[in-house]
């Protein structure tokens, strides 16, 4: 296989979306063209267009999003193709991106997912995540995602002595990691103190699936991102950018139905996902520098550091109560402030951890940069765990 | 409304749903077997966040596991919920649409009878 590197990275600012979706993917590809050295037009070097959305014929009434932007960017003739895996969308697109590449099939690939969630209500929004459940033994029952963190939450507190108040410092942690980034969604800083007062704050931070509040779960979101991906033996050659080698990759699925789990406390989509990038990279999870985990619920932070290796089993909330996972910590965790204070675009999100994962690398992520950070791990959740990829980016040498 | 899940005809393994090939054996073939409503409380939420077309402001879940190992996700009808808890399931009613066109599943209560399903 040949290697495949990332030249190029685009990301919006997370939040609310003013212009149109198409616009929005649009920004974030431009960026990320630009910033590879390849601005477009006529002797654009694209190959093949992959768009992750999870939500544009639901929530946009759109469908064959990859050829409006082939066509927006003017970059026909090139291939393309949508790419739709639940909240795991964005970190599909950059599989079969590498895919694409790494066989041969082509030299160049823009993938840009998005998603724009913010302009229907809060149950629509609700409803139409949980169309990702299963249908018959879930969703019509009027379960929705959070019901199931919420169950899995009680037995992970039960199990490990997690408690309130861990689940109450990771939002510290990500809130304040988000305050350095300018495209994050929250700039709100939040204070231990305000999310374990049982009074006024309290009743605002209400339950929304027992134990669940309200501050465990990540805001409703607009958002694209975008990478350039390249062989990395053709970079020169196109006139691209340095990459950041994309070292593993590689994605697992679970049970649809989640009571069909003999362990109802593990993702083992997570952690097979995980191991198989590992293996593939020639890494260990000791080689890890920082991390991007998908908290779209912040007991998954831990659950997903655990599944990756990155924690003995059941440590994790130990290590976080130690400020390791704090950027300045042995291993920062979510440094771009997370889903949970930087939003969480659904087709966007997978694409949006490798891009900040490519800040870190290269050492540009300014405030809330990680030291000599060399290699990077991206967890992108679907489902209730039932589709995971993992990516691992890195700056080290092929052979090292 | 008769409670049952499904067997796969070749290895024995409960299911629910019906699937289209067992993931014990391998096997194709099922058959719809009355299902005992004794069963425990694996995991439950009381979820406030509820998709579009409740009226309701909460409603609560449960994974519960049957005698025969089988597992399924209902709605829980109960007042105490207590993980480990024994429960009996019954089929009924889950949730009514807007439109009035009904869902029925597994509905878990505690063996004193049911709580308070709004
Ligand atoms: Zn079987």
């Amino acid at each position: 296989m040949r290697s495949v590197g990332i030249c190029g990275i685009g990301h919006t600012k997370f939040g609310e979306y003013p212009g149109s979706f198409l616009t929005m993917l649009c920004q974030a590809a431009l960026e990320a063209m630009d910033d590879a050295g390849t601005s477009g037009g006529p002797h654009h070097v694209i190959d093949q267009i992959l768009v992750s959305t999870m939500g544009a014929g639901i929530l946009n009434h759109q469908s064959g999003v990859a050829s409006a932007v082939a066509d927006a960017l003017a970059l026909c003739p090139a291939m393309a193709e949508t790419v739709e895996n639940g909240p795991a969308s964005g970190g599909s697109a950059l599989k079969l991106g590498y895919m694409a590449i790494a066989s041969g099939l082509c030299d160049c690939v823009l993938v840009v997912g998005g998603d724009q969630m913010t302009r229907v209500p809060g149950p629509v929004a609700t409803d139409f995540v949980a169309t990702m459940l299963h249908p018959e033994a879930e969703y019509r029952l009027g379960l929705t995602l959070p019901a199931f963190v919420g169950m899995f939450t009680r037995l992970l507190m039960d199990k490990n002595g997690i408690t309130p108040r861990d689940l109450a410092l990771l939002a510290v942690k990500n809130h304040a990691n988000a305050m350095l980034n300018p495209l994050a969604q929250l700039h709100k800083p939040v204070a231990l103190s305000d999310l374990m007062d049982k009074t006024e704050t309290r009743r605002r931070d209400r339950i929304i699936a027992d134990p669940l509040r309200l501050y465990d779960a990540c805001p409703i979101s607009d958002g694209a991102a975008a990478a350039v991906l390249c062989a990395m033996d053709r970079t020169q050659a196109l006139g691209l950018r340095t990459p950041v080698r994309i070292a593993g990759i590689a994605s697992a699925t679970d049970t649809h139905v989640v009571a069909n789990r003999a362990d109802p406390t593990r993702l083992d989509a997570v952690r097979i996902s995980a191991q198989h990038a590992y293996q593939m990279a020639g890494l260990h999870p000791a080689d890890v520098d920082v991390a991007e985990l998908h908290d779209a619920f912040l007991i998954l932070e831990l659950a997903e550091s655990e599944e990756a290796g990155l924690f003995p089993r059941g440590t994790s909330h130990l290590a976080l109560r130690r400020g390791e996972t704090a950027i300045g910590g042995r291993l920062p965790i979510n440094p771009s402030g997370g889903l949970k204070a930087k939003g969480h675009p659904l087709g966007a999100t997978g694409i949006s951890q490798v891009v900040e994962l490519v800040h870190q690398l290269r050492g540009e992520a300014g405030e809330r940069q990680v030291p000599g950070a060399r290699t990077g791990l991206a967890i992108n959740f679907g489902g209730f765990g039932n589709n995971v990829v993992s990516t691992l980016v890195t700056t080290r040498k092929e052979d090292a | 409304m008769a409670l049952f899940a499904y067997r796969c005809r070749n290895c024995g393994l409960f299911t629910f749903p019906l699937p289209c090939l067992c993931r014990s054996c391998g096997g194709r073939e099922f058959e719809a077997v009355p299902l005992s409503s004794r069963c425990r409380l694996i995991t439950w939420t009381r979820l406030f966040a509820l998709p579009s077309g409740y009226k309701k402001p909460w409603r609560s879940f449960g994974i519960a596991e049957f005698e025969n190992g089988l597992r399924v996700t209902g709605v829980l009808d109960c007042k105490n919920p207590m993980v480990g808890m024994e429960l009996h399931a019954v089929r009924g009613i889950v949730r009514t649409h807007p439109d009035a066109r009904s869902e029925t599943g597994f509905i878990f209560q505690a063996e004193n009878g049911p709580g308070l399903l709004p």
